[in-house]
């Protein structure tokens, strides 16, 4: 695999997020969650399994997630 | 201007108002099947995600479906597991019914508009039109693919294929099909208003030449069914704010809820202290992410945040219903706003057609060589005013033999305010607005008779309008054209005075005759003497000192002042330019509309407050109901005023009341809050008794009587 | 108990009294009219003026308002700041208080909660900061903040006017050299008159009464010109750590009810000020009676609440006594629970009692009032909250009467809804619940003490310590400044650093992002073409629309923290019985 190759997917997948939002945002929610979830883990000491913590860490994200939502809303309510 | 013209055919329909009101056909049946098919369709995150409220509802459902596989998935749960399964289960499905119902409120909005869209599509369904090529040549085209500057041919029983401008020929057009009216009208070029043709109207008779002015999808019909269907609707400047204010509510909410297991962990804590390990698993049982949820969606205003968007497609489809074309949801939002209300006074608060009542000398001229002067003078004008001075002439037995094609018609013009007859032998005869005449006959080196003054007077104060009539220099005489003003005007004035909005009537007339209309029909006040730019400098004038202004009108040179006013109504017969310049149509060419379109942009107004009112008063209940039941170990048991059976049974009682008032309301959304013309404050006591003290009051009662037929113990 | 009720109404009586001068005096001087100060005062600005110059007075617009609003507290900051951090080598210091007395994270906070008009103190004055440090530091602060807030609150009043916002920097001196000056000028002559003490001479060594073998240090200092200042701006910070509860600082009932005056009588006589200028007094009488109505409950409340007194106590007794935990005898009951209400309702934050002792009855009243902040409210921002409030009551209920909803003729659109619900709703919630939150969730950060029997968190488990923290951030958020006790807050904890820094950031958010909605929303105001009134328009100067008001007010302050207020005063009042 060369170089151009290489820029040339990066640039398909550039351009395939801006058509299918959802799915990067849940990807970069999920990514986002391996540094969230240790960090739930480790707040809560051994009260939780790891599934539990990385079900929390996603759960904060979607909170944090429509928290910024609804800023979007607040500020450019004609988009909406 | 319209009014100063005693040539303009003014296309009153008579009778009462709902008699008249004509709505397309509109199938109404299988809305609600349909609406139940969209509300699931609707359920796709690209298209709920417009809608702030309920793409937070979304989102819970989805997370309340999870903690219904696994109650545990976000902490374990000290209770039992099948229970929390069964509560997190009903919750994920109230939840569901949620969005559902609120899909189903915009969907069956969308849905009657459709309709409403679907009748009115059919009447221009694709015709075959005849294009008139450059080289003279016809070629026989879709009616879709005509664009604006084509020139078509229609022939007698053919449909018109596009909006458009008679350029050649006469010919009565059938416009039922939009209007209602059944008589057929007569469409010839040149003359402003009779040339203007609308697409999917027929052609009755003869033949026309007809100049397109609009692209296919950009006619006026095509502008409503876009907004009435709710495709094109872009949100009004009220709407926009409320939904601020929705998602401001629904940010607080969403932090208050988020915050509240770190709170009930800390209370835990200490309970499992001093109290027992029972009473802090409760607790934290309250917090779970299915309860949080659940105390997040009963307190995001729903209600409103649900029926929104279907009040708004609702006003704009109340509009139709009047047989009245927006061109933007702002403008039905801006007749609520209107101050000033600018109102011609012909046609508008005076049936359009003045008749000659009477004819007065102002020489020694016998009655009969009067008579022949005012015949002559009217022998090429076709306004009813104009045949109805000729019949009085011919009674007055002023019928003269003459041969038409010798003499010349002059056309009234705003500019010269009179209209008249030049015969073979030289003689200019005119008949028009006193002050025209007198300059006239003095151009032509006449005098002025005295007489004439009192005899304007007394025309002027019987309310009547005063047009003189000259041969060469000498003004022979008063034709008395009677005006009548339309029964019940004086209550419709006062109900919008009460509403504070001030009345204006424009009029060609001079000042008495004006001021004697205008104490007649009750209006705020009036301008005399008004000419097209008068029109419009009123309307500057008002706006400048931040009041709306809407009026009606119908020629292209009212063009102007509607493009001015915010909310301008061409009437249907009115000119293309009228049409193009205002920013709504009315198909029934009704000048009085206005007035009701003023009431339907209040409803619009009142209803969308009055629901968001009641929406947040409906939380007090809702969080009487849900905290002090979820934390009854906390002691705060006593604050459970209802009486609620247990924790579950209040969370799902409270779900329920708001997932079912919803559906509850959608007939009020639709069919909007119920506008009187009283003051505002008035009008406030009452919707804030209604709406806001019954907001708090009902959902009391309302999820005390679910939690009773609940079977949670 | 009637001796109670009738100090506390002489008291409301008075300032009800005197407001209406304060205000007309306030609406002559931001008018630019005459003033009986005039000879003394405008050659004085004039030397001010020509100094900064601002002679030319430029107006500005709102962000030009709030960035200057910003400069001259950031300013103020740096120069205060540079006093306290080097107050051992500065003058009057005769306790010879070194530079660890104040830690950094200390004087931070100290720093910002002056600037913020809020004087939340996590230290005690007089072993934390010199006689300068308080006199010249402190007390500058007193004077810049709390006439930030008047100058906001004239600028404000002149956007919904439709004037324009006026110069901050004018408004600024104007509200010292004109207001604040000449009335602690006069104050600070009477407090010294009834007790206070006035000095630079250090601490009096006394042996005590019970055994003369052991010495007492009582502390002094120049407390007189301090305190009126203290309350007259709303600051509340005292110069002792027991602020108002102090003898020196409030030694008897008639300087009580001049601190209670003083506290309330710049905020209540603004809502005449905005009367006078925007020339309708009838609606800020309307306004002003709905403020008092609903201040008069809470007063009730709380009075009823400290008079009944705790049921345990009361039983072991076999008779009713009023709660006089932590309180002064010398004020009793009713001058302890009528303070308490005025000091959380008027953002002063001054105490004559510990609040931490207060029936959980009171202390709901003390917590409803800082959410809302309008019962009075702070200096100048109060008056201002309480315009956007109506603001937002004309919103919520103006489309009910039909048309686009307008206040003094002005439309009220998205850009204005935007604003008054970001300060008036969204500000609170995210600068309380969320810090509170986190502290609550990590106790073991908030305060490493462990108290036996009970788990190592708060000093206070349950109910009351929910209370605290939440306590804590509002004041802070509110600009309020009076604490509970109970928490580790003050160095040398080792928690002192969290609440320290946790607390600058609620301070500067609930602080600075509501001035500059409140410039920006009177900005647009002012730019706004005005309708005249019909009579389809909402007339928000009748009795109706001030009773929808304040359900508005009472309904939206009361939604956002339902689950706080439940699980924390209620359920302690419950738990009480």
């Amino acid at each position: 695999m060369n170089l151009p190759s290489v820029l040339e997917t990066l640039q398909d997948i550039w351009s395939l997020q801006r058509h299918r939002k959802l799915p990067v945002y849940l990807f970069l929610a999920i990514a986002f969650n391996l540094i969230l979830a240790p960090l739930v883990l480790a707040a809560t000491g051994n009260s939780f399994s790891r599934t539990q913590a990385w079900a929390v860490g996603l759960l904060l994200i979607t909170t944090c997630a429509l928290g910024i939502y609804l800023f979007f809303v607040m500020f450019i309510p004609e988009k909406f | 201007m319209s009014n100063s013209s005693p040539s303009r055919p003014l296309h009153v329909p008579q009778g009462p108002r709902e008699s008249r009101r004509h709505t397309p056909k509109t199938n109404f049946k299988g809305i609600y099947r349909r609406a139940l098919g969209q509300s699931f369709v609707k359920l796709d995150p690209r298209i709920t995600v417009r809608n702030p409220v309920m793409f937070v509802v979304w989102v819970g459902t989805i997370v309340t479906f999870l903690v219904t596989v696994n109650p545990n998935l976000f902490g374990d749960i000290q209770a039992d597991p099948t229970e929390q399964r069964v509560l997190n289960g009903s919750i994920t499905v109230i939840l569901f019914f949620t969005l559902l119902f609120a899909n189903f409120a915009e969907a069956v909005a969308e849905g009657r508009g459709k309709a409403q869209a679907d009748s009115l599509r059919a009447t221009r369904s694709d015709t075959i039109a005849h294009k008139v090529l450059a080289d003279g040549t016809i070629e026989e085209v879709n009616s879709t693919q005509l664009r604006r500057g084509d020139q078509v041919q229609v022939l007698a029983g053919s449909m018109i294929p596009a909006d458009g401008e008679v350029i050649q020929g006469i010919g009565s057009v059938d416009e039922s099909a939009i209007t209602g009216e059944s008589a057929p009208v007569l469409k010839q070029p040149g003359t402003d208003i009779a040339s203007s043709v609308t697409g999917g109207t027929k052609l009755l008779s003869d033949e026309l030449l007809i100049r397109v002015t609009s692209d296919p999808g950009q006619g006026f019909i095509d502008r409503m069914i876009a907004l009435v269907e709710g495709a094109k609707r872009t949100k009004t400047p009220n709407e926009i704010a409320l939904t601020v204010l929705l998602a401001v509510l629904t940010q607080v909410f969403l932090i208050v809820v988020a915050t509240v297991p770190a709170i009930a962990q800390f209370i835990a804590n200490f309970i499992s202290t001093l109290f027992s390990q029972a009473a802090a698993n409760n607790l934290q049982a309250g917090a779970s992410v299915a309860v949080m949820i659940s105390l997040l969606v009963a307190l995001i205003p729903t209600t409103i945040g649900g029926l929104l968007s279907a009040i708004g497609i609702a006003g704009m489809d109340r509009v139709a219903q009047f047989n009245v074309i927006a061109t933007s949801g702002r403008a039905v939002e801006a007749c609520g706003d209107v101050n000033t209300m600018i109102l011609d006074k012909t046609g508008t608060i005076t049936f359009g057609n003045r008749l000659a009542d009477e004819f007065i000398p102002v020489t020694d001229v016998s009655s009969q060589t009067l008579a022949q002067v005012c015949w002559l003078a009217s022998v090429f004008d076709d306004t009813p005013e104009g045949r109805s001075i000729r019949a009085l002439a011919e009674k007055l037995g002023g019928a003269v033999d003459l041969d038409l094609a010798t003499a010349e018609g002059i056309e009234f013009s705003a500019r010269t305010r009179m209209s008249g007859t030049n015969l073979a032998n030289g003689q200019e005869i005119r008949k028009g607005s006193v002050e025209a005449i007198k300059g006239f006959v003095r151009s032509r080196g006449g005098q002025v008779p005295d007489q004439i003054d009192p005899a304007y007077e007394r025309v002027s104060r019987l309310g009547g309008t005063p047009l003189a009539v000259c041969r060469d220099k000498d003004i022979y005489g008063i034709i008395y054209l009677k005006d009548i003003v339309k029964p019940g005007l004086r209550e419709r004035f006062d109900q919008l005075r009460r509403m504070g909005i001030r009345t204006i009537m424009l009029t060609g007339d001079n000042r008495i005759t004006a001021s004697v209309i205008a104490q007649e029909a009750g209006v705020d006040d009036f301008i005399a003497e008004a000419t097209p730019e008068d029109k419009i400098s009123v309307i500057r004038s008002e706006q400048s000192q931040g009041k709306l202004v809407a009026m009606t009108g119908d020629g292209t040179n009212d063009a102007p002042a509607l493009a001015q006013a915010n909310v301008g109504v061409a009437m249907n017969s009115g000119t293309q330019a009228a049409k193009e310049a205002a920013n709504m149509v009315d198909l029934d060419s009704d000048p009085t509309k206005l007035i009701d379109l003023v009431a339907i942009g209040k409803q619009l107004l009142i209803t969308r407050g009055a629901l968001t009112t009641f929406s947040i008063a409906n939380d007090v209940a809702k969080y009487f109901a849900i905290i002090p039941t979820i934390f009854a170990a906390a002691g705060i048991g006593a604050l459970n005023i209802m009486g609620l059976k247990s924790a579950e049974s209040a969370i799902i009682a409270a779900l329920i009341y708001n997932a079912l008032v919803i559906p509850a309301l959608i007939p009020l959304a639709l069919r909007g809050v119920q506008f009187r013309p009283v003051s505002a404050n008035q009008l406030l006591q009452r919707n804030i008794l209604i709406y806001g003290v019954g907001g708090v009051v009902a959902p009391f009662i309302a999820i005390k009587a679910i939690d009773l037929i609940l079977p949670f113990s | 108990m009637l001796q109670g009720w009738i100090q506390i109404a002489i008291t409301i009586t008075l300032f009800v009294a005197i407001s209406p001068l304060f205000g007309g005096y306030m609406a002559r001087v931001f008018q630019g009219q005459r003033t009986l100060l005039d000879p003394v005062l405008n050659p004085l600005e004039g030397v001010i003026f020509t100094l900064s110059g601002v002679r030319d007075r430029p107006e500005m617009n709102g962000w030009q308002y709030t960035r200057a609003v910003l400069y001259s507290n950031i300013a103020a900051c740096i120069l205060v700041g540079l006093i306290l951090f080097n107050q051992a080598l500065l003058p009057f210091n005769p306790t010879h208080l070194n530079s660890s007395a104040a830690t950094w994270d200390t004087i931070l906070h100290t720093l910002v909660s002056f600037v913020t008009n809020t004087d939340q103190q996590h230290y005690s004055g007089e072993s934390t900061y010199t006689y300068f440090s308080q006199f010249a530091g402190l007390g500058l602060m007193f004077f810049i903040s709390c006439a930030t807030g008047i100058a906001v609150a004239i600028a404000f009043i002149r956007g919904l006017t439709g004037r324009p916002l006026g110069n901050f920097y004018v408004d600024l001196t104007q509200a010292i050299t004109r207001i604040l000056l000449p009335m602690s000028l006069v104050g600070g002559v009477v407090m010294l008159a009834a007790g206070m003490p006035e000095t630079l001479a250090g601490p009096v060594v006394v042996p005590t009464l019970e055994n003369p073998h052991i010495s007492q240090a009582i502390a002094l200092g120049p407390v007189a010109h301090f305190e009126i200042i203290k309350e007259l701006g709303q600051n509340g910070g005292g110069f002792f750590g027991v602020n108002s509860a102090h003898p020196f600082e409030n030694p008897n009932g008639f300087t009580n009810l001049l601190e209670i005056v003083s506290m309330v009588s710049i905020s209540a006589g603004l809502i005449h000020t905005y009367g006078a200028m925007a020339n309708n007094p009838k609606q800020a009488w309307y306004i002003f009676n709905m403020v008092l109505i609903i201040y008069i409950a809470f007063v009730v409340v709380a009075g009823i609440n400290e008079y009944n007194g705790i049921p345990g106590i009361n039983q072991l007794l076999g008779s009713s006594q009023p709660n006089l935990e932590g309180k002064e005898v010398r004020f009793g009951w009713a001058q302890s629970a009528l303070f308490l209400t005025t000091t959380t309702g008027t953002m002063c934050g001054a105490a004559n009692s510990a609040h931490d002792s207060v029936m959980p009855g009171s202390l709901f009243i003390a917590l409803f009032n800082m959410f809302l902040q309008i019962l009075w409210g702070g200096e100048g921002t109060g008056t201002a909250y309480l315009f956007a409030y109506v603001i937002l009551a004309v919103f919520a209920t103006g489309l009910m009467v039909g048309r686009t909803p307008e206040f003094l003729g002005r439309k009220i659109e998205q850009r204005e809804v935007v604003l008054a619900s970001l300060l008036l709703l969204l500000v609170h919630p995210i600068v309380i619940l969320i810090p509170g939150a986190i502290t609550l969730s990590f106790p073991e950060v908030a305060a490493n003490v462990t108290v036996p029997g009970f788990y190592n968190g708060i000093f206070n488990p349950g109910f009351h310590g929910l209370s605290e923290v939440i306590y804590e951030y509002t004041s802070a958020a509110a600009n309020n400044g009076s604490g509970l006790a109970g928490l580790g807050n003050s160095e040398p904890a080792p928690s002192a650093l969290w609440w320290n820094l946790s607390c600058c950031v609620v301070l500067a958010i609930g602080r600075y992002v509501p001035i500059m909605a409140l410039l920006l929303l009177a900005d647009g105001m002012s730019r706004k073409q005005s309708v005249p009134m019909t009579s389809g328009t909402l007339r928000t100067d009748t009795k109706l629309f001030a009773g929808v008001a304040a359900g508005v007010i009472l309904i939206v302050g009361a939604l956002t923290f339902f689950p706080v207020l439940a699980l924390g005063p209620v359920a302690e009042a419950f738990a009480v019985l």
